[in-house]
């Protein structure tokens, strides 16, 4: 026989507490449990409106064939690879920001993971889905898998094309991980204060996150593991998309220089697509004491880094140009700075080379309408970066009898825009419908500060 | 045996009771907290996570896919390209490496699962939303005789509340 205790039971019956809540879980929670506004609605209707127009040109290209945007030798690569390169690009801010920053332990990246990591899988998103509309046989699609057929046939594991099926489909599906990864335990929390729908969808999706030592300890070593495994992946692809034009023999393209330059660019184009979705985000949910100038102006740094880094390629590539001595190579670049396609290369000299020096004044780091103007204009001008490798690069090929030129349809310009509303409608359900801002992070943050202005324990 | 479950602020008082009710040999332990901290994880369990042996099998079974696939596919309908041996090495590595990652990524996402003993259909009893917000519960089985010692331990270490969680 046990001895009663000796503590009455009775004392020890749990009192039905208040839920008093931390203040992150309140202000994040607000972002996507208020009902959207009618502002909200007006964009997504908007951005559905240009998409289904996209959509219904694409359906009439897949009918008619890619002839109808005037794709002609000897320019196949136009505007619908130039805009899955910039998307790309864009995805790669992302895992930047969540990896690699969080292996160098940077722990202002808190606050602006989540939002990064969505944007990358939506941009990965819509880059995937420029290959389906550039191949235009979009029901030939899954050749370039390797599968077993009747005819024995395999692919072609030489060609870089297949490099980019693997790194393209990695880079999704671990971005996904890592996001879902990171999404769990914020889950929970909202789990823990909805009801009706919104409870059965985060309770079946934080798959009974209780938040106990064990899993918190599987959870940091498996975002550790998985930060190691996405720093090279990010790095390799870039590298591998630039492959695509650097192994092939075209003037302006077969360059070793292509895979550092490119993954400059993209994780410069990145921070940029960061920045001006970021900047508005905040202000309209009133963000600014979690997102704060602090980490705009990290960012700002970032750009100008990188910024630096695509300025000093865009040079030597003229030097290379010139040293090499290569007439053709010589005659390219030439024709890309004073022949049909300056306009586009001062573009894009202008807004990624130039324009982000302003960074180097605190003051521009830390005036939020300029980061937003810079951000944006360097949106542009790595668009138009590649649209003058790509296209200028094909129209002034080895024998100028062949050369071309090349000006986007406006069916593709209808699709590049439909694809920035593919993207910004899968963002602004996901503002609507999961944490934006990785709440257990923050809190973290929040409850070694609060021990620490207490004197330690308590 | 009943189950008490202390609630604290502060993720160092929890650790020391931890350790502390470890010391008195109480080793059926569970903490819940609103976010990650080291000293807690620390106490309960020092050992390593056996999440990494999931990345390191998935890794390796990644790289040996990406070789294996690609060069028994080569071989299989053998193609000259670009006058190049049918196995390729340098071109294959990228292959091999993107599958690295692939399978090392899926592979520590199983880890996560099987070691963090996810997903659960039902809730522990003793957990609340409270653990969702700032507060850190610990909960300790322990033989009916030994409930107002450990009430007393958990006090002892700054415990908000103790209280009876019933099963």
């Amino acid at each position: 026989m046990t001895p009663p205790p000796a503590a009455p039971v009775a004392a020890l019956i749990r009192p039905t507490p208040q839920l008093r809540d931390a203040q992150t879980n309140r202000d994040v929670m607000a972002v996507f449990m208020e009902r959207p506004g009618i502002g909200w609605l007006l964009l997504v209707l908007t951005c559905a409106t240009i998409l289904a127009a996209a959509g219904a040109w694409w359906l009439y290209q897949i009918y008619r064939g890619l002839g109808v945007v005037g794709y002609s030798h000897p320019i196949f690569w136009g505007a619908y690879i130039v805009t899955f390169v910039f998307w790309v690009g864009i995805a790669h801010a992302g895992t930047l920001i969540s990896a690699i920053l969080f292996l160098f332990r940077a722990k202002w990246r808190n606050a602006i993971n989540r939002s990064a990591e969505a944007m990358t899988i939506f941009a990965v998103f819509t880059a995937q889905l420029f290959l389906g509309i550039h191949i235009g046989r979009i029901w030939k699609a899954y050749f370039i898998l390797p599968y077993p057929n009747q005819r024995g046939l395999w692919v072609n594991f030489k060609s870089p094309l297949l490099w980019d099926t693997f790194a393209i489909s990695t880079y999704t599906l671990i971005s996904l991980i890592f996001l879902y990864v990171g999404l769990v335990p914020d889950l929970a929390v909202a789990r823990d204060r909805t009801t009706g729908w919104r409870k059965a969808l985060y309770g079946a999706l934080s798959l009974g996150w209780q938040g106990t030592s064990r899993q918190w300890k599987a959870h940091t070593r498996t975002v550790l593991h998985l930060s190691g495994l996405a720093t090279p992946l990010v790095l390799s692809v870039h590298s591998v998309v630039s492959w695509d034009f650097a192994m092939a023999l075209v003037p302006t393209w077969h360059a070793t220089i292509f895979a550092p330059y490119f993954v400059a660019g993209a994780i410069f184009s990145g921070f940029a697509m960061v920045l001006t979705v970021m900047i508005p985000t905040r202000r309209i949910f009133g963000l600014e004491h979690i997102i704060t100038n602090y980490h705009f102006e990290n960012m700002c740094r970032f750009l100008l880094l990188t910024s630096s880094i695509v300025g000093y390629a865009y040079l030597i590539e003229y030097f290379m140009a010139w040293y090499s001595a290569d007439e053709f190579e010589r005659t390219s670049f030439w024709l890309r700075t004073t022949g049909a396609y300056w306009l586009s290369t001062w573009i894009m000299l202008t807004c990624n080379a130039i324009v982000p020096q302003v960074f180097w004044f605190k003051k521009a780091r830390t005036h939020v309408p300029t980061i937003f103007v810079v951000s944006t204009l360097i949106n542009i001008g790595m668009w138009f970066e590649r649209y003058v490798i790509i296209c200028e690069g094909l129209s002034h090929e080895f024998n100028p009898a062949v050369w071309g030129h090349y000006t986007p349809h406006a069916g593709e310009l209808l699709i590049v825009a439909g694809s920035f509303s593919f993207f910004s409608i899968f963002f602004l359900i996901f503002l609507k419908l999961f944490p934006v801002i990785p709440i257990s992070e923050v809190k973290e943050l929040e409850i070694h500060d609060r021990a620490h202005a207490h004197g330690g324990a308590h | 045996m009943p189950t008490l479950l202390g609630i604290f602020d502060s993720p160092t008082a929890v650790a020391d009771s931890v350790r502390r009710l470890r010391g008195r040999g109480f080793s059926k332990l569970e903490v819940f907290s609103p976010a990650p901290f080291d000293e807690i994880e620390e106490a309960v369990d020092p050992k390593p996570s056996r999440v990494r042996v999931w990345t390191l099998v998935g890794g390796l079974l990644g790289v040996v896919t990406g070789y294996a696939m690609t060069i028994w596919m080569s071989l299989d309908w053998p193609i000259v390209i670009g006058g190049k041996p049918y196995a390729s090495i340098p071109p294959y590595t990228v292959i091999a490496f993107e599958l690295t990652v692939l399978f090392g990524g899926i592979f520590t996402l199983i880890g996560l699962l099987v070691v963090g003993r996810l997903p659960r259909i039902k809730l522990d009893p003793a957990y609340s939303a409270r653990f969702s917000a700032d507060e850190f519960g610990l909960v300790v089985e322990c033989p009916d005789r030994d409930v107002s010692e450990v009430d007393g331990l958990l006090r002892a270490h700054h415990a908000k509340e103790v209280s009876l969680v019933d099963a």
